[in-house]
């Protein structure tokens, strides 16, 4: 059996969302990638300051819309028009404005879909174990705690990255080691 | 100044004058001359008096909507709008010009309703309508009724847009943070009354064109079309507003990012309540309510149809999606005109095919001549009413917040 590349993150607390916005834009303008930030709530200017590309999930949200409203008028055509041909008050067979309602609610169905399974998917959950939670102080993540990650090249020393940290403004630093998924 | 120095500058009342402002008023009196001789002095009495109601309704709806929007907003506590809220209250002043421009719709009556007395209209009515028209509708279609209807309709506006944009400018002075609580208190007392008088307002502008035929969710269709020429008007105003005391100098795209998501949601709420009174009337099929929508859907006019469904909802719809748009206030721009037009096709949806039924849309010049006419008096005296004030409510206890305002 291969031997297991373990990861490393070098972890830091800030005491305010601003400090860590700011800290976040300054590693990165140093180079550092593959940095995430947490924090209780959503935080302003957080995937400004990481440099994070255009959220994907509005595309993938229109394409489910589409894909719902095709859907239901290819459903609604299939079963009413040509399977079982049902007369309505003598409407044509094939009547738009009847199959508008299913139309719109499958479009909204499917767009929902597509926000929710997206979301999980391009945020690779759910993930039930990182590393990072071998840090006990991380658990402030969720309640009061602004952190930052910074991966980190196992086995060598991160005093460098976790001075800079500390020079930004970080109230405590430490580094966890461990296998990812 | 420079523009850079102008941007900077402490912002003063604005006592320049609008550059649209004379223009707009000489225009405007000339286009309703226009109109009015065309009404007086040739025999197009139906197409003068159809499209000076056009223009009639496009305006004042897009007065109205702005009053209903600042209450509404007032109502929400919303924070993020209050740099553009002047503006909104600016539009909704205009509202007391429309008691004089309601005249000539007074003098065209005849034209329009048959219902009004001595109507030549009267003769084109049989069977079912003309009783509808005699007994059942007589309680509401009168002349008298109608005064009184109309009366209560403009105070009711009248008063809520001086009361809110009152309380306004007398903060931009005094910055009582009372003044707050009661425009806050005032909001939601009155909207019930806005509601109600813009709904029965279409009933009897528009809706009564054709008395047999009714739609309970006319006003909201109505308000939904106005509300949305607000927005637009609004986003035109914001993105033109830059200069010495202008408030454009300190809205950030944040602003109108949330202006170009206002627009895409009542692009779609448009559509929603359209559709909601067509499938109930196309569904039920039955012979007092299904002839209003058969002029229209087939024949003649069936192209006008589909031009507002794929040009007032699909276009728009799709365009405005696009989050990178709604980030450019130029684009955007271009936008909100091609709305603030497709708004007018959508009126003349309404109305024109009461004058010329299944013969199908025809173009009048009239409907140029009262379209600037009133649309020039209403934006002229707009823009009169913005001078002299600061341009945003400098004093309010939120406005801070609202300047350094960020997508959440």
């Amino acid at each position: 059996m291969e031997a297991t590349v373990l990861d490393s993150w070098v972890l830091a607390e800030f005491e305010t969302p601003d400090i860590l916005v700011d800290a976040t834009r300054q590693m990165r303008e140093k180079g550092f990638q593959g940095m995430d930030t947490y924090s209780p709530y959503p935080l302003h200017g957080g995937s400004e300051a990481l440099g994070l590309p255009p959220s994907k999930v509005p595309f993938i949200a229109l394409c489910g819309g589409l894909t719902g409203m095709t859907t239901a008028l290819a459903m609604q055509t299939w079963m009413n028009t040509l399977d079982y041909p049902l007369n309505i008050g003598g409407r044509p067979l094939l009547s738009l404005p009847a199959w508008v309602p299913i139309t719109f609610e499958l479009s909204v169905l499917f767009a929902a879909f597509g926000i929710f399974f997206g979301l999980l998917g391009l945020s690779r959950l759910p993930q039930p174990y990182h590393p990072v939670f071998e840090s006990d102080a991380f658990r402030t993540a969720s309640t009061h705690g602004y952190w930052l990650s910074v991966p980190h090249p196992t086995g060598q020393d991160a005093a460098a990255v976790i001075d800079q940290l500390k020079a930004l403004g970080a109230t405590q630093v430490t580094v966890v080691t461990g296998e990812k998924e | 100044m420079t523009p850079a120095a102008e941007a900077s500058a402490p912002l003063e009342p604005y006592t320049g004058t609008p550059k649209l402002m004379v223009p707009a008023f000489g225009v405007g009196a000339l286009g309703i001359l226009a109109t009015l001789a065309g009404f007086f002095a040739t025999s197009a009495k139906g197409e003068a008096a159809h499209a000076y109601l056009l223009a009639f309704c496009y305006w004042v709806g897009i007065s109205v909507a702005f009053t209903i929007m600042v209450a509404i907003f007032h109502t929400a506590k919303a924070k993020w709008l209050i740099v553009l809220r002047r503006t909104m209250e600016t539009g909704a002043s205009a509202i007391p010009i429309f008691i004089l421009l309601f005249i000539p719709i007074v003098l065209m009556a005849g034209y329009l309703y048959p219902w009004w007395p001595g109507s030549p209209l009267l003769s084109e009515i049989h069977g079912i309508e003309l009783e509808h028209l005699a007994h059942k509708q007589h309680g509401y279609l009168n002349v008298t009724f109608a005064t009184v209807r109309h009366v209560i309709y403009f105070a009711v506006w009248c008063f809520a847009a001086w009361k809110l944009r009152g309380l306004s400018l007398k903060q931009d002075t005094t910055g009582e943070l009372d003044l707050t609580v009661r425009m806050r208190r005032f909001s939601p007392g009155i909207l019930p009354f806005l509601a109600l008088t813009l709904t029965f307002a279409s009933f009897d502008w528009l809706m009564s064109l054709t008395p047999l035929w009714q739609s309970t969710i006319f006003g909201v269709y109505y308000f939904a079309g106005s509300f949305l020429a607000a927005f637009c008007i609004l986003t035109l105003t914001t993105a033109r507003a830059r200069g010495k005391d202008l408030y454009g100098n300190v809205v950030t795209t944040a602003h109108f990012h949330n202006l170009g998501k206002l627009m895409l949601a009542f692009t779609a709420f448009w559509a929603y309540i359209a559709f909601s009174q067509f499938l109930l009337v196309w569904i039920a099929n039955i012979p007092e309510e299904a002839p209003w929508y058969g002029v229209r859907i087939f024949g003649a006019w069936k192209p006008v149809s589909l031009v507002l469904f794929f040009g007032h909802f699909v276009l728009p719809f799709f365009t405005l999606l696009s989050r990178n748009l709604k980030l450019q206030p130029a684009k955007l721009s271009v936008v909100a005109i091609y709305l603030l037009a497709i708004h007018a096709v959508d009126l003349y949806w309404l109305i024109w095919p009461a004058l010329t039924g299944t013969t199908g849309p025809t173009f009048h010049w009239t409907l140029i001549t009262a379209f600037v006419g009133v649309g020039g008096i209403a934006v002229g005296f707009a823009l009169r009413n913005s001078r002299n004030h600061f341009t945003m409510p400098v004093k309010d206890p939120y406005i801070a917040e609202s300047l350094r305002y960020v997508q959440p």
